[in-house]
């Protein structure tokens, strides 16, 4: 349900740092994340060739032509720029040239040659008839005998508008070379396409993979640093806000690899891969596509902020809609009770109003910006066309370099599209990698530096001097408190509420660390002591049982360090045997969340066979402040005596029952030792103790010791 | 399938101008659409022809790009109308349901958990979203557009048009069947990542044990072995993924692939131009999308069907505890009666009540008492109808309390649950939650009363504190106090205490008692405890016993029946006290 309260920031603009710390957990992944780049490049290169190879066909095979020219064209002023060759076919005593060879002459030196008869205006076509291709000579012949072909050699010239009239066969046999040129192309294509498909795969399949194991090592990191942290840090952090920093905010660091990381460096090589390739075909042509860039940059520039914000509205208002309902069907009984319907149906729609608002706003910003690119790419397109148009003219590009382009510019704007989407997932991505870095950078932990060993055995004196302590600056809670547990002894501790008596159990355990003077355990500071060892000999029974949904027997042993003997012990010793063999599955009945089902003394006696199956030297036992019926408390009674026997235990003590059982009792009061002394002793005294005795067990209270 | 969409009927009449006017902006779309490359086959066919002139290009590209802008208008508009119809029926549909919730009774939200019923109100209002929005567009778009596009490429070559598009329903085929596989691996990825988070949840919740243990190494473990299962079933999508969209760019390549072989030996042959080959390659990428889209759209509408069906089950459920038409309504004082009333929850062997009997006057207080389990609780929901009791069997007021508005009953009744739920919002909002208009001094009696006043006085907002999640968390006592604070300023004809006191202490309840108690002269008050002393106050008090009323009588009554379960319940209590006082 954590999900349904977040509110923090959702989105963040680009930020180098976060992106800097991102990248370096792909450090260990290097080699998978240059074969995803490797994938990438040769799945955008394949992307861009496949179009290449249609406009190849076109150009080669299906719309080729020739020109005719007159030789002694090379000895005029035209020659060096037609650059005839001994290689040029030569029919009839006239040399051929390809249309596009024609694109170097201006349009005015083409018609004065056309003017001198050097150049043959009527554009033909070249057969080649190969020596064994009877089908072709057969098919040459025939045209030649209606004078519509020139036959020398194994070259055919005609005329193109006569080739298009010829029968079909006759024209297929003609063009037996173009054929080839379309099945090699079609091969190739096919390879190309495969290609794209291989290197897909792998790419969307590698990034996943690395995008997986990041996200493990940062969220194990965030485990380990968080559950290391002094409690001072985590008790001021809500437990869902962790949580969702462990799951959700680095969820949008894994699509920050899966889909952004990929997607820009694929948009980013096909824009420029495209860029390339146009300049390749005609830098002329390609300055002309670029000029259409700026006012698209700006839209996008625009477009994104608009994004932006919209779709922080929108996250905004979803996340109030959804936890005023989370909560109203939470605690729907009060609202009934109260008879709240009808203004909390008018409170809901207000905010589901708003909430279609912004939902609507985040539609329009979409709904406006793609089709506004759309429209860019035509006009751009258009603009192409029309300059294209004009070099044809002059013959200064091919017609196929003209349908490249057109397809290639399609190509050049599909990545604007798509960078403005991936963008919001980019600022998802800050947000949260902001987030999961602000925790991991709080550098709260208990200092853990031991200066000697644990000693062996222990024997359990603890010793407070002159201790100092508090939660907030300014608000002491223990003010030069003293006192001395002997091995073995029970010592209570009485005192009224905010006398610092669950405190004494923080420090002794290292929960949190005094701000002045010293524990010891048998004569050895706590600080200079391993901190694991520490907790190892000294455990809390607290307050509130805390149950983790799983066995019983997994919640006795919290792990496999302590054996079935030694947990079947413990729990006879506390007497929790008796009802768990009652239980269907015995010490494997499962609990479920928040350990519903079983009762509230059970549950307390399952934490004490707990604390007894890790035998701590020292038992710090913080009894419950809630009352509980009296059978329950019973039950209690006879697991505490079995608990507390034979070590050193302090008892926070709210029962009467468990004070009478202590050895000595100490009286709390304003964060310093009141008063000490056995029951009777203190009683006697007729001190602080005794007023607080006949306040609390006088009047007809009779479950509660001192609060 | 479409029986569900039947109730969506209502929703789509009401919006059925804006879905035409949506439409009717496709349909331009999609024409705009087919005639761009028509503009560029002329414009090729024109260049390709050798003897063009410049104006007539011109002419075309001018088109072309009016075309373009009349196409990027009609992109806005049909998304303004579809999509904005889409999104107004989930908020009413999202208003209607809370609205149902509302008058549903503890039974269903019994049944039905908190996260259940979110997941409704969210996944599946989106997915119901989803298929009014997108999939309606896909759905027209690509029957109509498919239609036209395939008529055009048929009436320009019917033989090419036709091997062409084979690998195409492929595509469609392919999207349904990923459909079904990502559906399941989906769902395997999303619960392991909420034992991820669970597991998360609980170590942090557990901290303190897991500290105190020294086993956070432990816990380290079992969550990187969540991770592992996460990154395993993740993967399993990955790969799905990683095959579908470029499966369906392979396919749509292979469309283009068989073009050019069939098409280039068409040309070769004399039977097609090039400029028609060029345009029929346009084309084909324009059907791409739609065979993609009839695939999502398959999926799309399966969604949304079962999605309706969840959201329907929510509707269709009769609040089972409602108005009896010709009810009163006016509230009921506080006289209040059971007569032989007996109980069993749905499904339970035992009953929870059984033939109880009991009546106080009006201004009286009436004390329970009873082990976990005993029937207390389910004793007081009867009252303001929590529960719904046979006829003639619970009178508030001299009348039963079915005879009464639910709202008019509801008014006399002051509750302090057991569980005090507050909502996240100010202390000052929670506590005038059933009064808005609540007079400042009032506020400050009833708060005062409650004895919560001193601990806000402390908090650094005071009164404004919020509490929750998102502010501050309160003591379970502080939360107890003020959900007595909510229930008093009500200043009810009958105050319910739940067993409200269990979190405060000793001190603070004698306080609270008593105040109480004094504030209340003269009103009915019911409380339920298992504390002796606390139910000394009663004027009447009846012990609870699996069910039944074992005793019933005032304090002295009961403790002089030394064989009665009060009397052993309270020498317990006392023998604790003596035992202490006797050493």
């Amino acid at each position: 349900m954590a999900d349904f309260f977040e509110s923090d920031e959702v989105t963040k603009g680009y930020d180098s740092r976060i992106v800097a710390r991102i990248m370096g957990y792909l450090k260990p992944y290097a080699l998978l994340a240059g074969l995803a780049v490797l994938a990438l490049v040769i799945g955008t290169a394949g992307e861009l060739y496949a179009p290449v190879l249609v406009k190849r066909t076109v150009d080669d095979a299906l719309m080729v032509s020739w020109f005719a020219v007159d030789p002694r064209v090379a000895e005029g002023p035209h020659g060096q720029a037609l650059a005839l060759t001994p290689d040029d076919p030569v029919v009839g005593g006239r040399v051929y040239l390809k249309a596009s060879r024609l694109g170097r002459l201006s349009r005015t030196e083409r018609a004065a040659l056309e003017r001198e008869g050097l150049l043959d205006p009527v554009p033909c076509y070249l057969a080649d008839i190969g020596p064994g291709d009877k089908v072709a000579r057969e098919a040459a012949e025939r045209a030649a005998a209606r004078g519509k072909l020139v036959l020398d050699g194994r070259t055919g010239v005609i005329p193109l508008a006569e080739l298009k009239s010829l029968p079909a066969a006759d024209a297929r046999a003609l063009r037996a070379r173009d054929a080839r040129i379309v099945s090699a192309n079609v091969l190739l294509l096919f390879v190309a396409l495969a290609a794209v498909l291989a290197a897909a795969f792998v790419q969307t399949v590698v990034s996943n993979l690395i995008g997986q194991r990041v996200m493990k090592d940062l969220r194990m990191e965030l485990f380990r640093h968080t559950s290391t942290r002094s409690l001072a840090f985590l008790s001021r952090q809500p437990v869902g806000r962790l949580v969702t920093r462990m799951t959700s905010d680095v969820e949008t660091i894994n699509q920050f690899f899966t889909d952004v990381v990929s997607a820009f460096l694929k948009d980013a090589t096909l824009m420029a891969g495209s860029i390339v390739v146009l300049f390749a075909l005609d830098w002329r042509l390609a300055l002309a596509t670029l000029a259409s860039l700026p006012p698209v940059a700006v839209m996008t520039a625009v477009s994104r902020r608009k994004a932006r914000d919209a779709f922080r509205r929108q996250r905004t208002w979803l996340s109030k809609v959804n936890s005023y309902l989370a909560e109203r069907i939470a605690g729907m009984s009060v609202v009934q009770l109260f008879a709240r319907e009808g203004a909390s149906l008018r409170e809901f729609e207000e905010k589901d109003r708003q909430l279609m608002r912004a939902n609507l706003g985040e539609m329009y910003v979409f709904a406006t910006f793609r089709p506004l690119v759309d429209l860019f790419s035509s006009v751009s397109t258009a603009v192409i066309i029309y300059v294209g148009a004009s070099m044809l003219k002059a013959h200064i590009l091919s017609l196929g370099t003209l349908i490249a382009f057109i397809n290639l510019i399609r190509m050049f704007y599909a990545p604007v599209q798509d960078i403005s989407e991936k963008y919001t997932l980019l600022q998802s991505a800050m947000a949260g990698g902001e987030r999961v870095f602000k925790l991991l950078d709080s550098d709260e932990a208990i200092p853990d530096s031991p200066r000697c060993a644990m000693p062996k055995p222990i024997r359990g004196a603890i010793e407070f001097s002159k201790v100092h302590f508090s939660y907030k600056d300014g608000e002491p809670v223990l003010r030069d408190l003293s006192l001395k547990v002997d091995p073995g002894e029970t010592l209570a501790i009485v005192g009224p509420t905010g006398a610092g008596k669950t405190t004494i159990a923080n420090l002794l355990t290292r929960l949190w660390d005094v701000d002045s003077g010293e524990i010891t355990l048998d004569g050895v500071p706590l600080r200079d002591l391993p901190l694991k060892d520490l907790r190892r000999a000294v455990q809390p029974v607290l307050q509130e049982v805390f149950l983790f949904s799983g066995t019983i027997e997994d919640n006795i042993c919290l792990g496999d360090e302590v054996s079935r003997e030694r947990m079947r012990e413990a729990a006879e010793a506390v007497h929790a045997d008796e009802f768990i063999e009652r239980l269907p599955e015995g010490y494997a009945t499962r609990l479920s969340e928040g350990a519903s089902n079983i009762s509230a003394g059970q549950r307390q006696l399952i934490s004490f066979a707990r604390v007894l199956a890790h035998d701590p030297r020292v038992i710090i036992l913080d009894e419950a402040t809630s009352s509980v019926d009296t059978e329950t408390e019973l039950m209690i009674q006879r697991g505490l005596e079995a608990l507390l026997a034979n070590r050193t235990s302090i008892v926070i003590a709210h029962r009467l029952s468990t004070i009478k059982h202590a050895d000595r009792i100490v009286v709390l009061s304003g964060g310093r030792v009141a008063e000490a002394g056995r029951h009777e002793e203190l009683l006697g005294a007729r001190g602080l103790y005794w007023n607080l005795y006949r306040l609390q067990y006088g009047g007809g209270e009779t479950e509660r010791a001192a609060p | 399938m479409f029986k569900e969409y039947a109730t969506l009927g209502p929703y789509l009449r009401r919006y059925r101008w804006q879905y035409l006017a949506g439409m009717l902006c496709l349909v331009v779309v999609d024409a705009a659409q087919i005639a761009l490359p028509q503009f560029l086959r002329r414009a090729v066919d024109e260049l390709a022809s050798g003897n063009f002139t410049l104006s007539g290009i011109l002419r075309i590209v001018a088109a072309m790009v009016g075309v373009a802008a009349v196409l990027s208008v009609g992109r806005f508009l049909w998304r303004y109308f579809i999509h904005g119809s889409s999104r107004r029926i989930e908020t009413e549909m999202r208003d209607r349901l809370f609205g149902h919730l509302l008058e549903l009774s503890g039974g269903f939200y019994q049944a039905n958990k908190t996260g259940d019923l979110m997941a409704r109100a969210t996944n599946d209002l989106g997915a119901i979203r989803q298929a009014t929005g997108m999939g309606f567009v896909t759905f027209f778009d690509g029957v109509f557009m498919s239609l036209a596009i395939l008529a055009v490429m048929f009436a320009q070559n019917p033989g090419i048009a036709l091997v062409t598009i084979v690998p195409l329903p492929l595509i469609t085929l392919l999207i349904i069947a990923f459909g079904g596989m990502v559906g399941k691996r989906f769902k395997r990825v999303q619960e392991i990542y909420s034992r991820l988070s669970e597991i998360a949840q609980e170590t942090l919740a557990g901290i303190r044990v897991v500290k105190a243990f020294v086993r956070e190494e432990r816990f380290a473990r079992d969550f990187a072995r969540a991770n592992d299962e996460y990154r395993g079933a993740s993967m399993g999508l990955a790969k799905i993924f990683g095959l579908f969209f470029p499966l369906i760019s392979f396919l749509s390549g292979l469309t283009t692939l068989i073009l050019l072989s069939a098409g280039g030996n068409a040309v070769l042959g004399n039977r097609m131009s090039a400029g028609d080959l060029v345009a029929m390659i346009a084309y084909l990428e324009m059907l791409v999308w739609p065979m993609i889209g009839a695939g999502f759209t398959v999926n799309m509408l399966q969604r949304g069907a079962a999605s309706l069906a969840r959201i329907n089950e929510v509707m269709n459920t009769k609040p089972d505890i409602a108005s009896i038409p010709g009810a009163r309504a006016e509230s009921p004082e506080g006289f209040v009666e059971f007569r032989d009333l007996s109980f069993t929850y749905p499904g339970s062997a035992s009953p929870a009540l059984e033939s109880v009997s009991a009546s106080l006057a009006r201004g009286k207080t009436l004390g329970i008492l009873g082990r976990v389990g005993s029937g207390k609780s389910t004793l007081l929901r009867f009252l303001p109808r929590l529960i719904e009791p046979p006829p003639g069997r619970v009178f508030v007021g001299g009348r039963d309390v079915r005879d009464y508005e639910l709202a008019a009953l509801r008014r006399s009744f002051g509750f302090v649950p057991q569980e005090s739920f507050l909502f996240s919002d100010t202390i000052a909002a929670n506590v005038r939650f059933g009064v808005p208009e609540l007079s400042e001094e009032r506020f400050c009696r009833v708060v005062a009363v409650a004895a919560i006043d001193r601990d806000v006085a402390g908090f650094p907002s005071g009164w404004n504190t919020i509490v929750g999640e998102k502010g501050l968390t309160l003591s379970g006592g502080q939360k107890q106090r003020v959900a007595i604070a909510r229930a008093l300023a009500l200043d009810p004809e009958i105050l319910v205490f739940d067993d409200a006191l269990s979190a405060v202490d000793a001190e603070t309840e004698d306080r609270i008692l008593s105040a109480l108690l004094e504030e209340r002269r003269g009103r009915t008050n019911i409380i339920v405890s298992h504390r002796v002393s606390t139910l000394r106050h009663a004027d009447l008090i009846i012990v609870l016993d699996g069910g039944r009323i074992v005793q019933q009588g005032p304090h002295e009554a009961l403790i002089a029946d030394e064989s009665g379960f009060y009397a052993e319940i309270a020498r317990l209590q006392e023998l604790e006290r003596a035992v202490e006082r006797g050493e």
